[in-house]
């Protein structure tokens, strides 16, 4: 007590000297003189700050005192010792503190003392966890959520599951509650059979939020969700099937590729937009089996789904890929012309730079550079060939055409890459000057700098912002009124077409659809 | 843990924009959102440091802002544009302050920047984040403000 005698008439420096000395010792046995200043403030706000601090201080060092704060009668002392505990993870007062939690009415309070108990993670405070997941405070229900994923709380499941189902009624699937994003973590961090399975059946759930919170959930789960999401790959319908494998790529994991590789083999990807995003995922994986497949893709004929190959290829360039694709484009025939423009159209600068070594693939390569009208290719292969210079990159050089910048410009979103080089290739084609996206905002930013567009293409379903919401803002935008859209769907997505359409969308085109197709589109919306 | 930190700038909105402007925010119900783009009239967002990183941003409607300037400054209004500007900056820097003040009181430690201020009829502003993004509706009698969260 010694420190402290004396202290409410000693001058302001001296007291500020104590307290700091005091916080820095942490001595117990001012507790008592630090308790009384609480209780009864000298009445200076930055020493009345302080005494908290020296409090807090001196509590940090006793776990049983601050244990026994919890009895105190005055309720700001005990709210100072929830959060000292909480602060510095005095485990012992779990018991103590559920109680106090299981009689605690006012809802301030009763977050306090979750939240401390939420950070000693105390095992005893379980049911008061489960009770509050209910509660009608979504900040609450939020936290007491995460920790029944957090605790492992088996029993909880049913609990978890009704949340996000819960999200999906008429009245609620239009907003992401807190505690449905919170369920999903818990229930993947749980991570039994059970659960994961219940949110691979909900990949489809009705908020597009909670869709992605899930995508990006199970992508974050890794090998666990592995066996689920091939047996999608195996068993779903086409738009499951694609689904599955992009997750599968994402996760990036070995057993992925072995899956999408074995489902190839089996048959199960004759669906073109199924192996587009097959090729996509090995891709991301990039194991030797994936590249091999890869390898068998480049037999595709099909344009885009040769883009996919090909820009799958550019992240595993390898002597044994470059000697295979330059006996491919050395063969002069309708194919290797195909893979030449793929090689072009999809930017794949790695692969260029490995086969521009070989005559052959070279001259095939620029053959089909030199058709390109897109400045934006162009330019990175003018800077490839630069870099590698000497005297056939020069006479190379000369043959590309220059300033092809076109007048018109157009706008595509699209989040995958081999769609956008489609779009750029078809839009270059036309004579536009195409500035792409992979999503709305990216795209709508070229928009807001002002670039005058004459025609918009965007998919439907983007991440951060979707094809809907750009349609709505481009729209609302002065002189984008009446800026014809073209929007790219699948099948499935026909269902929403009515909503697009009142977002103000002009024209659709399905997925999968020939260059030619998109072209007619086009040329039809714009009045050609 | 991240939903512990909404709390206490929900408090300090509340607070600070009762105290300097009168009028009494009424908090909505939490949602996350669907994307991480704020959309407002003006927008005041700061960046937050030490326990966690991200961003919180306040965007208020036109009619909001309005009102809150008129309610600060009273009657003497020279350029409303500035007004605007400098209030919202203003609350948002002292929002962010009491909130980690009231932070700091759990142990939780930030360190905030100068706010920066975003005007444009119906602008979007971008959070860089891949987590989920937590947005809190206001009310108030002259329209409407959003605080957004997102922290890595």
């Amino acid at each position: 007590m010694a420190m402290l005698d004396g202290f409410r008439d000693k001058d302001f420096l001296e007291q500020v000297t104590i307290l700091n000395e005091i916080a820095a010792s942490k001595d117990i046995s001012n507790l008592p003189g630090l308790m009384d200043l609480f209780r009864r403030p000298v009445g200076d706000t930055s020493i009345d700050f302080m005494v908290v601090n020296a409090l807090t201080a001196v509590l940090s060092g006793n776990e049983a005192k601050t244990v026994e704060g919890l009895a105190s009668g005055n309720a700001g002392y005990r709210t100072l010792c929830i959060r000292v505990i909480g602060e510095y993870g005095f485990s012992s007062a779990g018991p103590m503190l559920t109680s106090l939690g299981e009689n605690e009415t006012d809802p301030d309070q009763l977050q306090e003392i979750l939240s401390a108990l939420s950070r000693i993670e105390a095992p005893d405070a379980l049911p008061l966890f489960r009770k509050h997941s209910q509660s009608p405070d979504a900040f609450t229900s939020a936290l007491c959520v995460e920790m029944l994923g957090r605790m492992g709380d088996t029993a909880s499941a049913p609990a978890l599951m009704a949340l996000v189902e819960g999200n999906e009624t008429d009245e609620s699937y239009e907003r992401c509650e807190l505690t449905t994003w919170k369920a999903v973590e818990a229930l993947a961090a749980l991570g039994t059979e059970e659960t994961l399975g219940f949110l691979v059946e909900k990949l489809h759930h009705k908020n597009p939020t909670v869709r992605r919170i899930i995508t990006d959930t199970l992508v974050h789960t890794g090998e666990p969700s592995l066996p689920l999401l091939s047996r999608v790959f195996e068993q779903g319908d086409t738009d499951e099937k694609i689904l599955a494998a992009n997750l599968l790529g994402f996760i990036g994991h070995r057993k992925g590729a072995d899956a999408l590789v074995a489902g190839l083999d089996k048959g199960l990807a004759g669906d073109a937009n199924v192996r587009y995003a097959v090729y996509e995922a090995l891709g991301r994986i990039g194991t030797m089996k994936g590249l091999i497949c890869l390898m068998d893709g480049l037999k595709e004929t099909d344009e885009l789904i040769l883009m996919a190959v090909v820009a799958a290829l550019e992240l595993h360039v390898s002597p044994g890929v470059i000697k295979a694709l330059t006996a491919l484009l050395t063969k002069a025939n309708e194919q290797s012309d195909r893979l030449a423009r793929a090689v072009i159209n999809s930017k794949a600068v790695r692969l260029f730079d490995a086969l521009y070594e070989f005559e052959g693939a070279a001259a095939a390569l620029i053959d089909a550079l030199a058709e390109s009208r897109d400045p934006e290719i162009l330019e990175a292969f003018r800077d490839k060939l630069e870099e590698i210079g000497g005297d056939r990159a020069e006479e190379d050089l000369a043959r590309l055409p220059r300033d092809v910048a076109a007048a018109r410009k157009a706008l595509a979103a699209d989040d995958s890459r081999s769609m956008l080089a489609l779009h750029r290739s078809i839009l270059t084609d036309l004579g536009f000057e195409p500035l792409t996206g992979a999503n709305g905002q990216e795209a709508f930013a070229f928009v807001e700098a002002g670039e005058p567009m004459e025609l918009v293409i965007t998919d439907m379903n983007m991440p951060i912002m979707d094809g809907m919401e750009l349609v709505e803002k481009l729209r609302s935008t002065e002189g984008y009124e009446n800026v014809p859209v073209i929007m790219v769907t699948t099948e499935s997505e026909a269902s929403q077409r009515n909503l697009a359409q009142k977002a103000g969308v002009t024209a659709f085109i399905t997925k999968p659809f020939k260059p030619d197709a998109l072209k007619a589109k086009i040329l039809e919306v714009l009045g050609a | 843990m991240d939903v512990e930190l909404a709390k206490p700038f929900i408090k300090a909105a509340v607070s600070v924009i009762s105290t300097m402007a009168f009028i009494t925010p009424r908090a909505g119900k939490p949602f996350v959102k669907k994307n991480s783009v704020a959309q407002g009239d003006v927008t005041g967002l700061v960046g937050l440091t030490g326990e966690k990183n991200g961003s919180v941003s306040l965007s208020f409607s036109k009619a909001c802002a309005v009102a809150i300037v008129k309610n600060m400054l009273g009657d003497d209004i020279s350029d409303i544009m500035n007004d605007v500007k400098d209030a919202v900056g203003e609350i948002t820097n002292m929002v962010s302050g009491q909130a980690r003040a009231g932070l700091a009181e759990k142990g939780l430690v930030f360190q905030g920047s100068t706010p920066s201020v975003i005007m444009g009829d119906g602008h979007t502003i971008s959070h860089m984040a891949r987590t989920p993004i937590m947005a809190i509706p206001f009310e108030t009698d002259h329209g409407g403000f959003t605080i957004e969260f997102c922290f890595e």
